[in-house]
């Protein structure tokens, strides 16, 4: 099975094998922590996600969603067992080669937004683009406002991130997700920190996005309601996959 | 240029936001920088101008060679010429040296040849004689330099030095002497005073004074007088052919050690060039560049820890953007070029006010007339202003940043975004 992984060139694969739909891959991932002591927070994790799935994750808090969250966007490369995205196993790159991974081809957000404060919304929005480097300034620009606009901030370009309310401010933060138009999107309880109607927005927000940009989503949510309207659901419990169903 | 450097380069971007986002510590910390910088312009300056002006004197007053003779004090008892035997030591106690006279055997014949050689500029005799001079009631000891005053002229620029009377007087008149300035001060001495000197072999000659003559350099001036050459062989009570020293000046000064030896073998006498005339005062600048050198590093130091302090400060507070920028796929030396940038962007505007600001204050203090009798007696201080002094100052000064923001920036490299992420 292996071979006939390695066989397989990323995108433009075709569709000469089931495996080209997966995007990414965990192969038996333990993850453990030594402080204090000793302590598995992951056990044998074995997950497939397919290009274009929308996925949520759920578990009691403390059950290693965030841990393999920050393994799967190659952050965190402290673990046993392997992660392949397409058909490249990420223990084999190099440190740069992984922020160039998590630059071109993930987006992430936290429950907090991290903008950067005194960079305008505009700005903020624009810094993966420019770290990629592929297209003009200008190009860049027009992008980031086109992403404001889906995500309705385009008013607040110009506008200093820190002068925001959190509702926006996390919406700025899916938008700079977003930039590079990444396969694979990860949100570690993105509406968190926000109330119920903010909440609902950004929700609403990245259903929409499944929809019209066809991305590989997967997020860590503790909304029952949210993680019914996503296509799968998997279910952790003490660092081990519980429940891992489809919704109908 | 700024503007359109930050908008390509969100390193550079983010780097200016930081510091302008501490705005008044950046500024101290700048403020550093300039402070050394300025230092050691000044200092440097100071140090190497006074260096350069004493240089400067010593050649001129002094010959680049000297060839001399001198009693042989290493000689070898005659017992040891004779019992050459390995087998036992003989020790003789109280070998006085022999009296060689300190005479140049051939002088003429020398000065002649040498004068022929085409690296040397000029050649003077020179007799000294050790004299007591008296003025009424005053006396002083020092010397009589007896000289040829057309070669020593030409040799040691003497005419640029008088500072009163007429040097050529020495020659025309027959009982004429020219007192060094410190000299005809103690002993209350004026053109066309008599004074008496006298000689350890207990010749007395009234001389009239024609001249005073100020080198600069005060040891020398206080203590030394210029007669003719045979007025100093009458003082010394020997014949007219009596010579003790002979100095030779050179096209290339440079050559001066080397030009000594082939002398010394040549002439059979004892050779001294300028550097190890003057060997005492290079030791002691040796000294005064090292305190400089100490003065400008501790400086250095101390603005390096500025910068060093304010990239701890600004990195502790922006872990957030660290994390982000990292996970965003800002690589590690993305993150260390951000922090590098702002110090050397402190070292840059620190160093070239630093630059300014020592140039302004050595411009000034230069200007400033001051009369200062010391080591020389100069009336305003000399700055060295060499261009390469100041090519230095802001290399070092960046050099002192770079490696003051290298740690930080290390460490900010090294932030381990999951931690931060997960800290929220
Ligand atoms: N750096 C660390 N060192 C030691 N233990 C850690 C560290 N980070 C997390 N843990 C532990 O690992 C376990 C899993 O943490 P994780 O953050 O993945 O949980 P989670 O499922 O995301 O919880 P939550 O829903 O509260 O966000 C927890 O018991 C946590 O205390
Ligand atoms: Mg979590």
């Amino acid at each position: 099975m292996r071979e006939q992984h390695k066989n397989i060139t990323g995108k433009n694969s075709g569709s000469s094998s089931a495996l080209s739909d997966v995007i990414i891959q965990t192969k038996h991932v333990d993850k453990y922590f030594y402080d204090p002591e000793k302590f598995k927070v992951l056990s044998d994790i074995n997950i497939q996600l397919k290009r274009a799935e929308f996925c949520s994750i759920m578990g009691a808090s403390g059950s290693g969603k965030s841990t393999l969250l920050y393994l799967l966007s190659t952050l965190d490369t402290d673990y046993e067992g392997e992660i392949w995205i397409d058909d490249t196993n990420l223990k084999t790159l190099s440190k740069n080669q992984l922020a160039e991974l998590r630059n071109e081809r993930i987006g992430f957000v936290f429950q907090f937004h991290y903008l950067l404060p005194e960079f305008t919304v505009l700005e903020n929005v624009k810094l993966p683009a420019l770290k990629l480097a592929r297209y003009s300034d200008a190009e860049i620009e027009q992008k980031a406002l086109e992403k404001l606009d889906i995500l309705g901030l385009r008013d607040q370009a110009l506008k200093r991130a820190n002068k925001l309310s959190g509702g926006q401010q996390q919406r700025v933060a899916i938008a700079r997700a977003l930039i590079n138009d990444p396969e694979i999107i990860f949100g570690d309880e993105p509406t968190g920190n926000l109330d119920s109607k903010n909440a609902q927005m950004v929700t609403g927000i990245l259903k929409e996005l499944k929809q019209e940009l066809k991305q590989t989503i997967l997020v860590v949510t503790h909304d029952n309601n949210f993680a019914a309207s996503t296509e799968r659901i998997i279910v952790f419990k003490d660092g081990e996959v519980v429940e891992d169903k489809y919704n109908s | 240029m700024f503007k359109k450097l930050a908008k390509q380069n969100p390193t550079f971007r983010i780097a200016l936001t930081h510091l302008l986002g501490k705005r008044r510590q950046t500024l101290v910390a700048m403020l550093g920088v300039t402070f050394g910088i300025a230092v050691f312009i000044f200092q440097a300056g100071l140090i190497m101008g006074f260096q350069t002006t004493f240089i400067d004197r010593t050649i001129n007053t002094t010959a680049n060679i000297r060839l001399f003779n001198e009693a042989d004090k290493n000689r070898r008892s005659l017992v040891e010429e004779f019992d050459t035997a390995a087998s036992h030591w003989t020790v003789v106690y109280s070998q006085k040296p022999k009296e060689v006279e300190p005479k140049i055997k051939n002088a003429s014949y020398i000065i002649h040849d040498i004068e022929r050689n085409p690296d040397v500029a000029g050649v003077s005799p020179f007799l000294a004689a050790q004299v007591i001079f008296r003025s009424g009631i005053t006396q002083k000891a020092g010397h009589a330099d007896g000289v040829d005053v057309r070669s020593e002229d030409k040799l040691f620029d003497m005419k640029q030095y008088m500072k009163e009377g007429d040097l050529l007087k020495l020659e025309t008149m027959s009982n004429a002497i020219i007192l060094g300035s410190g000299l005809a001060a103690d002993l209350g001495a004026k053109i066309n005073d008599n004074i008496t000197v006298v000689s350890q072999k207990g010749v007395s000659l009234s001389l009239k004074v024609v001249g005073i003559h100020e080198s600069g350099l005060t040891e020398i001036d206080k203590v030394r007088a210029y007669v003719k050459i045979n007025t100093a062989q009458k003082l010394l009570n020997t014949d007219a052919n009596y010579i003790t020293d002979i100095n030779i000046k050179l096209r290339n000064i440079d050559k001066a050690e080397e030009l000594a030896k082939d002398f010394q073998r040549k002439y059979n006498c004892k050779s001294e060039d300028w550097k190890q005339a003057n060997a005492n005062i290079f030791g002691i600048f040796k000294v005064q560049n090292m305190v400089t050198y100490l003065v400008i590093i501790s400086i250095l130091i101390v603005s390096g820890f500025g910068i060093f302090n304010i990239q701890m400060m600004i990195i502790y507070e922006k872990m957030g953007d660290i994390a982000i920028l990292k996970a965003i796929g800002y690589k590690d030396r993305d993150i260390k070029k951000i922090f590098l940038t702002e110090s050397i962007v402190i070292g840059i505007t620190g160093g070239l006010l630093g630059l300014l600001l020592g140039y302004i204050v050595s411009v000034i203090i230069g200007s400033i007339p001051i009369n200062v009798n010391g080591f020389i007696s100069v009336n305003h201080l000399t700055f060295n202003r060499d261009p390469i002094l100041f090519v230095l100052a802001f290399v070092f000064g960046i050099i002192a940043t770079s490696i003051a923001g290298y740690l930080p920036a290390r460490k900010a490299a090294k932030v381990d975004p999951v931690d931060i992420i997960r800290g929220k």
